[in-house]
């Protein structure tokens, strides 16, 4: 009972001054890994000093001067890691590693990592990371994207780095933010290791390299023998791992410093060699408890408690400095002491460092470069194709007329390849721009979306497709929870631009059922900083997608592009053969800005106003001919983009004192109809305002679908009705 | 420990000693005779002329005082002196840096070299510059009256560089960056730039090129009158000239040794990061700035209100925190070194 390491105990000290060093876990010589006595003392200061930060932030936190006090104690080894790989070898991390950045800063002169993690700690402003959004463990300039609450979600993207880096060697790209010859690293824990996003992204890569494909990226398990308060199965992490296909395993123990550098060097040999993935499987403690509000003692002996102490990694590279003859104990003592008072002296400074004091502030880094886009003059655009043709044609051929001017651009999801989608929407693009720009994935949201960030990480503008919008909804933590929050927790300085071609909504023909024909967009629209866009037609699907790739290229953005299925093949508006729903030259007289909306007006002075979007246009418009046979005149206004809401535009499309009807194919609960309503009643907007919306309700198969969906009829009633109502009160 | 304040220790380069400093080492160290004599006395036997000789000179004079060899060992033996006299009681030196030949000294404060071993790199370093030095140094300020640092103007500066052979940066010392080049490139940058007031750029006297690649043969040769095993590792964390740390026990001697006769002689230094590291990784109450002189200080203050440490925004700012609670102790200067002396 040497005593357990805490804030108010240091249960390393006490051990060390008593000469209390555990046994040696391996036969391995610190020669035999290659590490010099100056080696072991330079990764045992690095130790000390994420020790320290754990335990001064712990301090500060009983002052209220330190937040989140999850630490890296027990987890030190992974300084190893750092050591053996590159400091250009893209790194997202767990929040135990605090000992990887600090030596990984080491290979960068000038950096300063203690400084810089203890403003992360106490949430300063001044934190260069994340500025003071949340403690993070990241450095731009020594590719460490920052990670928050990393349960496994940052693997997806981990995977989609490794394999851009096989790309982009492939194409011989010069743009490149990683080195053709880097490999991708990411960490996480045993209990994560079991989370259906890790399990996706280690199938993923296993799949990859399965086919021969190059991905290079090394899986580092650091395996603790707890999640929280769970106990992982003995072996568990190395029975399920061992022998997957596809899945090199290798491991070690990084209570031991050695031992770790030895396993990192193996795993980093496959991985940059080979460029096959590596699951990198360390044993570790954990000591402290899981967070600073975690109390051990609830679900583990005092026992258990101490003897998880005696195997503190920084006792198993004291006792390698001692065995090597490279410091006595004395020594050891002295560099602990010195770096302790360093680390108390830099947290207590940084503990006085300003805090984020405003929303705005705190809100700077959702969208930094917002505006970078300049809105395009009114002046006509070329139609992207050369005859008429109808949406899924003009996005395939948008698509084809973006690659052709960006090489960045890769497009990718379910059968997206020699299929060309399962509406057509990508026909003929692999052919055109070949397999490594144009490609299938595997049948998995996540990494689909994962694969769009990490790519994304290394300069290419990823366009990943979502077959289906029912389909986003298992994998929607990879835009909500990553992609759309890197910017914010990085102070704007990773970005991860894409554009999310998403099929949905409903009215599909012939192909009913809800998974085929959902009609709930509420995920997106909460989601800080992103796009949702939604055309209504050929023409404005081309011109709203070109304004979509350029948001994300110029101003960083994610943009979720809103296909909807029903209008892919249509092509008349009011009567057979009318092909006013194709794409036509006349239409592309003004581009589709973001921010701003369509407006069909009436033919005469308009008594009402019908806001709507997607499919809701197309039956709007129809309604407004029908209307307009009844000498009701009602104007149409495409909202074309749903989040974030274009209302000052829409305000002034507004004709004033006329009734307004907003026709919404989403649900009545969580559509943009009640959004809209509550905008316009804050903006002081007066007159009438009703809604029609489908119904709270899933979408069935067949006929029976149109009983819970707005049908154009219903538009005519409810404008008449409201014109009506609107004359009767005058 | 607790009541010590936590110092991070300076040394200044050449030219921090001027006339103002004549008398020096008999103002303030007549009781380290020892080690000035010491000093002295290898000097001697090298052929260099003994600093206190030097210091008790009636009159300064550039051609004695500011030669390179000279002028670098009168500031050595000041600065060490200096070194020893700080106060241990007060203050506990949590980490070491210094500007250019300030680097040599911090080497011996640190234990890094003895004190008898860091006198003979400077001398062995003065005595090479004079004889094999080639070209000069260039003083640019760029930074505005309140010590800020005009962005654009040092994007300028940094053109001008590249665009004129043989021409490169030296030391970035925050508000002022030392430019240096072969003679022509010197006449060619003077004739290009003016400083932020308009007026032409100050060559720096018996200065060379150091820092550049034009003095690739010097480091050469200083690598074969110096060797690796006359440096040991610091007893103190030292920072160099690319802000990297040196630690006691961690520190590769050898590394260091190629550190300081290699890179440190042909790369920029980066004085402005060394302090800047100082300050965020050893979080420092203060720092002292030995002398001779107190003309570091301009910059020191630059590189804090750089940083932004503590809100030290800018010369205003600093200004203000000295007469509060001075965060710099220049040694060189009465009113503080008696902050910092035992005696």
């Amino acid at each position: 009972m040497a005593g357990a390491i805490t804030q108010s105990q240091d249960g390393f000290l006490l051990r060390l001054e008593k000469g209390l060093l555990p046994d040696p876990l391996t036969n391995l010589t610190a020669q035999e890994a290659a590490l010099t006595k100056t080696d072991l003392i330079e990764l045992l200061e690095t130790q000390f000093k994420s020790r320290r930060l754990d335990l001064e932030s712990r301090r500060l936190a009983t002052q209220g001067k330190s937040y989140y006090s999850i630490g890296s104690s027990g987890h030190e080894g992974n300084a190893a890691l750092a050591r053996v790989f590159n400091v250009d070898d893209i790194a997202f991390l767990h929040y135990r590693s605090g000992a990887f950045l600090i030596e990984r800063a080491r290979k960068v002169a000038g950096t300063t990592p203690l400084w810089d993690m203890a403003l992360s700690f106490a949430a300063s402003a001044e934190d260069p990371v994340s500025g003071g959004r949340h403690k993070v463990i990241g450095s731009k300039e020594l590719f460490v994207p920052p990670q928050t609450s990393t349960i496994a979600s940052h693997l997806p993207k981990a995977v989609g780095a490794a394999f851009s880096i096989g790309l982009s060697k492939h194409q011989r790209r010069e743009q490149a933010v990683l080195p053709n010859d880097s490999v991708a690293i990411c960490s996480f824990g045993d209990a994560s290791s079991n989370h259906s996003t890790a399990q996706g992204a280690f199938n993923a890569a296993a799949w990859t390299a399965y086919r021969g494909l190059p991905l290079p990226l090394v899986f580092v398990c650091e395996d603790n023998g707890i999640g929280i308060s769970v106990p992982t199965p003995n072996s568990w992490v190395e029975a399920n791992f061992r022998n997957r296909p596809g899945l090199d395993y290798i491991s070690g123990d990084a209570r031991d410093i050695v031992d770790a550098t030895r396993a990192a060097r193996e795993a980093e040999a496959i991985a940059r060699q080979t460029r096959r993935p590596v699951f990198l499987h360390l044993r570790t403690v954990r000591l402290m408890g899981h967070a600073g509000s975690d109390l051990e003692a609830q679900y583990r002996t005092k026992d258990e408690i101490e003897r998880e102490a005696d195997q503190d990694p920084l006792l198993h590279s004291a006792r390698r400095l001692i065995e090597t003859g490279a410091a006595s104990i004395d020594d050891i003592a002295a560099i602990y002491a010195r770096i302790s008072d360093q680390v108390a002296s830099v947290m207590d400074k940084a503990a006085t460092r300003p805090k984020l004091a405003s929303a705005a502030e705190v809100m700077e880094s959702i969208t930094p470069a917002a505006g970078a886009h300049e809105k395009q003059a009114d002046q006509a655009s070329a139609s992207p194709t050369a005859k008429p043709q109808h949406m899924s044609r003009t996005i395939s051929a948008t698509l084809a007329e973006q690659m052709e001017a960006d090489a960045g651009i890769l497009l990718f999801g379910e059968d997206v390849g020699k299929k060309g989608g399962v509406y057509g929407a990508t026909t003929g693009l692999q052919k055109q721009f070949g397999a490594g720009r144009v490609f299938d994935t595997l049948l998995d949201e996540q990494t689909i979306l994962g694969l769009a960030i990490g790519m994304a990480h290394n300069g290419y503008l990823p366009i990943p497709e979502i077959q289906f919008l029912a389909y986003v909804h298992n994998a929607e933590d990879q835009i909500r929870g990553e992609a759309a929050t890197l910017s914010f927790f990085s102070n704007g300085q990773f970005t991860n631009p894409m554009v999310i071609r998403i099929a949905g909504l409903a009215y599909q023909k012939g192909f009913g059922g809800h998974f085929h024909n959902d009609n709930s967009v509420a995920v997106f629209r909460d989601i800080p900083g992103i796009v949702l866009a939604c055309p209504s037609s050929a023409s404005e699907a081309a011109m709203m997608l070109r304004e979509c790739i350029q948001l994300a290229r110029e101003e960083g953005r994610v943009v979720v592009f809103l296909e909807p299925i029903a209008l892919y093949g249509t092509k008349d508006l009011h009567e057979d053969g009318d092909g006013l729903m194709l794409c036509h030259a006349d239409q592309f007289g003004k581009p589709a800005s973001f921010g701003e909306v369509a407006t069909y007006r009436a033919a005469a002075k308009a008594q009402c106003t019908i806001i709507t979007y997607g499919n809701g246009t197309y039956l709007s418009r129809r309604a407004q001919k029908v209307l307009a046979s009844q000498s009701i005149s009602a104007d149409v206004i495409d909202l074309r983009w749903l989040a974030p809401l274009p209302i000052d535009n829409l305000l002034d499309q507004i004709e004033d004192d006329v009734p307004i009807l907003i026709a919404d194919e989403c649900r009545q609960t969580g559509s943009l109809s009640e959004e809209l309503v509550t905008r316009l009643r804050e903006s002081d907007v007066t007159q009438s305002i009703r809604r029609i919306t489908g119904d709270d309700s899933f979408i069935p198969l067949g006929p029976a679908a149109n009983e819970v969906l707005i049908a154009d009829q219903d538009i005519v009633e409810a404008v008449s009705k409201l014109v009506q109502e609107s004359t009767d009160g005058q | 420990m607790a009541n010590k304040k936590r110092a991070l220790v300076v040394f200044p380069g050449r030219g921090s000693y001027a006339a103002g400093e004549l008398g020096y080492l008999e103002r303030h160290h007549a009781a380290r005779a020892d080690l000035v004599g010491a000093l002295d006395d290898a000097r001697s036997l090298a052929g260099a002329q003994p600093t206190r000789e030097l210091d008790s000179l009636p009159k300064f004079s550039p051609s004695k005082h500011l030669p390179g060899r000279n002028a670098s060992n009168l500031i050595y033996t000041c600065a060490q002196a200096d070194f020893a006299a700080i106060n241990r009681e007060a203050f506990e030196i949590v980490a070491i840096c210094g500007n250019s030949l300030g680097w040599y000294l911090a080497l011996a404060a640190s234990q890094a070299l003895s004190l008898k071993n860091g006198a003979k790199l400077v001398d062995t370093m003065g005595h090479l510059m004079e004889q094999k030095g080639v070209g000069g140094q260039l003083l640019c300020p760029i930074a505005a009256e309140n010590w800020r640092i005009d962005s654009a103007f040092r994007e300028q500066v940094f053109a001008a560089i590249a665009r004129t052979p043989n021409a490169f940066l030296s030391i970035d010392l925050a508000g002022t960056l030392v430019l240096a080049g072969s003679d022509a490139a010197v006449t060619a940058l003077q004739k290009e730039l003016r400083a932020p007031d308009g007026s032409k750029l100050v060559q720096l006297p018996k200065h060379a090129a150091f820092h550049t690649p034009l003095l690739e043969h010097v480091a050469q040769e200083a690598r074969q009158l110096m060797t690796p095993a006359l440096f040991g590792s610091p007893a103190a964390p030292l920072i160099d000239g690319r802000g990297h740390i040196w630690s006691p026990f961690s520190c590769d001697a050898q590394e260091l040794y190629r550190y300081t006769l290699g890179h440190q002689i042909v790369e920029p230094y980066d004085f402005a990061k060394s302090v800047e590291v100082g300050m965020k990784e050893f979080a420092p109450d203060c720092i002292i700035l030995a002398g001779p002189g107190s003309t570091l200080g301009a910059p020191i203050a630059q590189s804090l209100i750089a940083c932004n440490w503590q809100d030290i925004v800018d010369r205003q700012a600093f200004m203000d925190r000295q007469k509060q609670e001075p965060i710099l102790l220049s040694m060189g200067r009465e009113d503080q070194r008696k902050l910092v002396c035992q005696d």
